[in-house]
């Protein structure tokens, strides 16, 4: 039976307010959550062991601020919550955490990885594919659906003509997009377990960061709008949607 | 939660936050919290989509029942026989988020909970429990509470519903009015004289000689049914007794329970209504400027959040007496009387913030403040719990006019 791991990674509820102040960012008022996609990776690892049985661990690197985003998971029906952390982890780049990630998951005695395509912080979207191509495994990314096999999944991912059903071979890594698997919501009782869960947590080795963050910097304002009432403007209007704004 | 975070990502969305002036939610435990999110959710993504519908409609839309269920949140407090064994607090914060979405959602799952399932838990038999509380707590049976009577509201010791000993069978009498649920209820928990004694029965549907028809006509609590219940030499096996409690004090620990959560779903209600009037003033232009940049809204706003920081205090603080057993029932009084009180109050303020447009279905304060005209006067009107409070204040009941 399949050993299924899914990637959950903590960021800000994307509808948080950043601010950053003296070139770095102040997250001490923002809520986090599970990054969006990621929870479309657990209902991809919850269905695929429902079809299949095994066990779905959920994975996560950062400090025990990280812990409630595992019980998240777990109150959604995961088995077992792991966190990777070692001291001094605090600036690791993507290189740094794909490594540390693609060591933890090598320990665990995956066969299939479960991810979301993109983070909402980062949004970079190359955890899925560095991690497999750490482990030499076999991945593909933007998947909106699976479905499972005995010694592999079939995903169905985009292509510039469509859609293409894929097949892979265990070991692999799959990174999901919001599809046709809705994700489902907690109930009580998965609460309850995720009260008495308990994270484990491991380290492992990771490079030292080649990437450094010089200085955040907020976006640029947005400009204001214009307003214009009546009709009598709508020669205005059209002049500066093909002049100023170019759209037309 | 899960789309509606992928429209945050899209830049779509503004989530509600709850007003939460005191920091409660830091009293609150990492469950508590995790309950409150998932009921709150659920809210927003299926109930608020809905809910003008179903009240234009009149219906309790069935699917509501099943997600309840799912999320085991029926029965929360109660433990064993399935039910989900949570905290008094998780339970008031589950009411406070139904009833963000609507009166009617909330005065389901109360009925069910504390008025339905809650008496077989305390006063059923080994037996009743076993058959009735599982399938109550998955939502797969819906019960009903009856003990108002048509001519017998605020004194329901007085009630006329009678069931007599047939030797095999027990014989009831009558007719409950007001009886939320009813309609769709598989089983009532009703409250009969017995011998001039008030005992609890459990009749089901199907129950030779009892009906459910409902009552329609309501301007209030449109999204919840309400029914009669009308027994006509209803015919019931001597094992559907309620075996030890007598008297009133079985229907009023019933309702106990059923009022401490009011007071919690009146903030969930007044909190929509306050969120929706912040959200109004700030983008009203008049005179070249929101609303909200004037004194008199502010003043407006400024009391709101006032009353509702107030009420949180109210329930939390009971919520904690109810969970270490060191409450009274004139507590509880308060509480209702009290938050269902300030969120008529503040619909009503919500409403003159909103203009004109707050009479619209656009908002929800029309529909909030029409509900909250129901849950005024149900579970004790807020006259007779201020005769209790002030029987307690001075030893002298003043519905009876004796000490």
């Amino acid at each position: 039976m399949p050993n299924i791991v899914v990637l959950v990674k903590r960021v800000p509820d994307t509808n948080a307010k950043i601010t950053v102040s003296g070139g770095s960012l102040d997250l001490s008022a923002v809520k986090f959550v599970i990054s969006p996609f990621d929870e479309y990776a657990i209902e991809a690892a919850l269905r695929h062991k429902e079809a299949n049985g095994g066990t779905v661990t959920a994975l996560t690197l950062g400090s025990d601020a990280c812990d409630k985003v595992l019980k998240d998971a777990k109150a959604l029906g995961v088995d077992n919550l792991v966190r990777l952390w070692n001291q001094g982890w605090e600036n690791l780049d993507s290189n740094g955490v794909q490594s540390a990630l693609a060591s933890a998951i090598g320990d665990l005695g995956s066969d299939v990885v479960y991810c979301g395509k993109s983070a909402a912080d980062s949004n970079a979207g190359s955890t899925g594919p560095g991690v497999a191509e750490r482990l030499g495994w076999t991945s593909v990314s933007n998947a909106s659906a699976v479905s499972f096999e005995e010694a592999g999944v079939e995903a169905m991912i985009p292509t510039s003509s469509g859609q293409a059903r894929v097949g892979l071979n265990f070991p692999c890594v799959v990174s999901m997009d919001k599809g046709e698997m809705e994700p489902r919501r907690p109930n009580v009782r998965g609460i309850m377990m995720a009260k008495r869960a308990v994270v484990e947590v491991i380290s492992a080795e990771a490079p030292t960061p080649t990437v450094n963050v010089v200085r955040y910097s907020p976006p640029a304002e947005k400009p204001p709008g214009k307003t214009y009432e009546g009709a009598g403007n709508v020669p205005t209007v059209v002049q500066a949607l093909r002049n100023e704004a170019g759209v037309i | 939660m899960w789309c509606r975070l992928l429209e945050r990502v899209e830049g779509v969305y503004m989530p509600y936050e709850g007003l939460d002036f005191y920091d409660v939610d830091s009293l609150l435990t990492e469950e508590e919290l995790m309950v409150r999110d998932m009921v709150r959710d659920w809210v927003e993504d299926e109930v608020l989509p809905n809910i003008e519908k179903a009240c234009s409609d009149g219906v309790f839309p069935d699917e509501w029942r099943v997600a309840l269920g799912e999320m085991g949140v029926l029965g929360a407090p109660l433990e064993g026989y399935g039910c989900p064994g949570l905290s008094y607090v998780a339970y008031g914060v589950i009411c406070q988020e139904l009833e963000r979405g609507d009166s009617g959602l909330r005065s389901f799952a109360s009925v069910q909970g504390s008025l339905a399932m809650y008496p077989i838990w305390d006063f059923g038999s080994e037996e009743q429990k076993n058959k009735y509380l599982p399938k109550m707590a998955s939502g797969e049976w819906i019960g009903c509470f009856g003990l108002t009577e048509p001519d017998y509201g605020s004194n329901p010791g007085d009630m006329i519903t009678k069931a007599e000993d047939m030797g095999d069978h027990f014989l009831l009498n009558g007719a409950k009015m007001w009886i939320t649920n009813g309609t769709l209820a598989d089983i009532a928990v009703v409250w009969a004289k017995l011998d001039g004694v008030i005992r609890g029965f459990i009749v089901e549907k199907g129950d030779e000689g009892f009906s459910a028809p409902e009552m329609k006509g309501k301007y209030s609590l449109r999204a919840s049914v309400t029914s009669e219940l009308v027994f006509q030499d209803c015919k019931i096996p001597k094992d559907r007794i309620f075996p030890d409690i007598k008297g009133l004090r079985g229907p009023f620990s019933c309702l106990n329970n059923a009022r401490y959560g009011i007071s919690w779903g009146a903030i969930g209600a007044a909190q929509a209504c306050f969120h929706s009037a912040k959200e109004y003033a700030l983008s009203r232009i008049q005179f070249d400027q929101p609303i909200a940049a004037y004194q008199l809204v502010q003043n407006k706003l400024s009391w709101m959040l006032r009353e509702i920081t107030k009420a949180q205090l109210l329930s939390y603080h009971l919520g904690k007496k109810k969970d270490d057993g060191t409450w009274f029932p004139e507590q509880i009084s308060l509480a209702k009387m009290n938050n269902v009180d300030i969120a008529l109050d503040i619909a009503r303020m919500a409403r003159d913030i909103h203009g004109a447009n707050g009479i619209l279905d656009e908002y929800c304060i029309m529909r909030h403040m029409a509900n909250l005209e129901s849950v005024k006067t149900y579970e004790g009107t807020h006259d007779i719990h201020n005769l209790i409070i002030g029987r307690h204040i001075t030893g002298i009941q003043a519905f009876t006019r004796t000490a």
